[in-house]
């Protein structure tokens, strides 16, 4: 029956795009020297809250390959249930400490690991207990309406419904308040928007995965 | 007391990792890794000679391959079992290039979940060296305890204690009532580490090291170090008027060096590492080593 929800909810909204209320905004974001930044999560929050009767996909995945998450940054809709899929031939130990959501999966390789809910907005830090450089984070959105930027720094947010909407952004390295970046906007069907940010980013520092034979962190 | 001499006891050792390589799979699921390391490394004093006219420079090539199978068994705990390959070739004394063979099995304890957390590990490992000069192949016998902590992504501190023992053939007496088991050895180290993220694929570390124990010291000899080495034997590896002395002694060492990501499964290195060495009864010599490495994980 739950199957049936998404589907439904799509035809609404290809319903909807098609009656013309859709729009898009064009996001790019860029660190302070112009270089485009990855893996940020724009967010656009409506300021009439109607228009955020809107839903999204029940499940989604975070994948684990060359010991990796990826991807890197997953947004999700608050309520989401996120599966956390193991391709290595190895063994994995997912866990986050962070508060929206604390959890840690046992042992696992395939996809043996029932899925988590992610039921508060915030950051989740994910990391892995056996290989410590292992990290990756869930962004819960509070909104329906987000996308994640591409290697180019870009990111469209689709089937907006016409209207006044709250625009944010968060990266994983940015040295400012995620709420210091809100921007104001009007958007419609008959016009694509477009906005750009400029943030000032830390370097990303990770747990060396290569630590050479005099580190004994790993194994 | 019988005598177990090394080929008997590095056999017995080798038994009991084959149970382990092969019992543990059987209680817990196995997960392979597969390791890659060369170096080029300069030493000023192979011969830890004190006297000028002794101390011998040389550059070394080197290269290891590792095997290590990894076995999360319970809350904490994860038993390591590996292998490894080395080859080093001596670019002029070319009779101290040497192969290795070992294996190593360590248990390891992480106090909590994640990267920050405190872990210590108990360590064995087995080795054979064979060296192009037969008469200093040995079997080397190690057991480590470290303990650490990563603070956060920029630092990570630990500390290890070995006690190392080297096995040699004894060679005949040169001098009447003095040994000729000189390449034989013991050793208790202990290490303090630090390491410092610089940037992203970039950090620094650092290490204090202190030794006390068997030094073998080579060169043409002095009344003084004749008078304190507790065994002695012939070392052509050095040059046929040269003599290798075992002595007891400290050294007392720091390293320094920088480590380079170039992607997320190579490592370069480049470290200097600087030794003083205190021997009782005299033969006070330094050492520094700059060493290049280059690993690969798979």
């Amino acid at each position: 029956m739950n199957k049936f929800i998404p589907a439904a909810v799509g035809i609404a909204l290809l319903l909807e795009a098609g009656a013309g209320h859709a729009a898009q905004l064009h996001v790019t974001v860029k660190d302070l020297r112009g270089k485009p930044l990855s893996n940020a999560v724009v967010l656009a929050t409506p300021v009439d809250s109607k228009a955020a009767a809107h839903a999204r996909g029940p499940a989604d995945a975070v994948d684990q390959v060359d010991k990796q998450f990826l991807p890197y940054v997953k947004a999700v809709y608050t309520g989401s249930k996120v599966w956390f899929p193991n391709n290595d031939n190895i063994r994995h130990q997912v866990y986050s400490f962070s508060q929206p959501k604390q959890f840690e999966l046992p042992l696992y390789a395939g996809t043996e690991a029932p899925p988590v809910l992610f039921d508060k907005p915030g950051v989740v830090v994910l990391g892995c207990n056996i290989h410590d450089w292992m990290v990756g984070y869930i962004y819960v959105s509070e909104t329906p309406f987000f996308a994640t930027t591409d290697a180019a720094g870009a990111a469209t947010l689709e089937d907006l419904p016409s209207g006044e909407y709250l625009v944010r952004v968060w990266h994983p390295g940015m040295q400012q308040a995620e709420q210091s970046t809100i921007k104001r906007l009007n958007v419609s069907a008959e016009e694509t928007a477009s906005v750009e940010w400029q943030l000032a980013v830390k370097p990303s520092l990770r747990v060396p995965r290569v630590s050479g034979a005099a580190n004994p962190g790993y194994p | 007391m019988h005598y177990r001499g090394p080929s008997s006891t590095a056999t017995l050792i080798t038994c009991v990792y084959a149970i382990l390589a092969i019992g543990v799979p059987c209680a817990a699921r196995a997960d392979w890794n597969i390791a890659a390391e060369a170096h080029v490394t300069h030493d000023n004093n192979v011969g830890n000679a004190e006297s000028y006219s002794d101390i011998v420079s040389d550059s070394i090539v080197g290269a290891t391959l590792s095997v290590f199978d990894l076995f999360p068994i319970g809350e904490g705990y994860t038993l390591t079992v590996g292998a490894d390959l080395n080859g080093e070739h001596y670019n002029r004394l070319t009779g101290l290039s040497n192969a290795t063979a070992g294996s190593s099995v360590a248990l390891k304890k992480k106090w909590g979940l994640g990267a920050f957390v405190p872990w210590a590990r108990i360590g064995f490992s087995l080795a054979h060296s064979d060296y192009d000069d037969d008469y200093r192949n040995a079997t080397i016998y190690r057991g480590t305890l470290a303990a650490g902590r990563r603070l956060d992504e920029r630092w990570n501190l630990w500390a290890d204690y070995s006690f190392e023992r080297s096995n040699a053939a004894s060679q005949p007496e040169e001098v009447s009532g003095i040994s000729g088991d000189a390449f034989s050895e013991s050793s208790n180290n202990l290490g303090l580490h630090v390491e410092y993220s610089v940037y992203t694929n970039t950090y620094l570390n650092l290490a204090a090291l202190l030794r006390h124990g068997d030094i073998v010291s080579t060169g043409e000899g002095s009344y003084q170090i004749l008078d304190s080495a507790r065994a002695i034997a012939e070392d052509p590896a050095f040059g046929p008027e040269d003599y290798a002395y075992r002595l007891t002694g400290t050294t007392l060492g720091f390293k320094a060096g920088v480590n380079y990501s170039p992607t997320a499964h190579s490592l370069i290195g480049f470290d200097f590492r600087r030794f003083d060495t205190r021997a009782y009864g005299g033969n006070d010599y330094t050492k520094s080593i700059l060493e290049i490495t280059a690993d690969y994980a798979f």
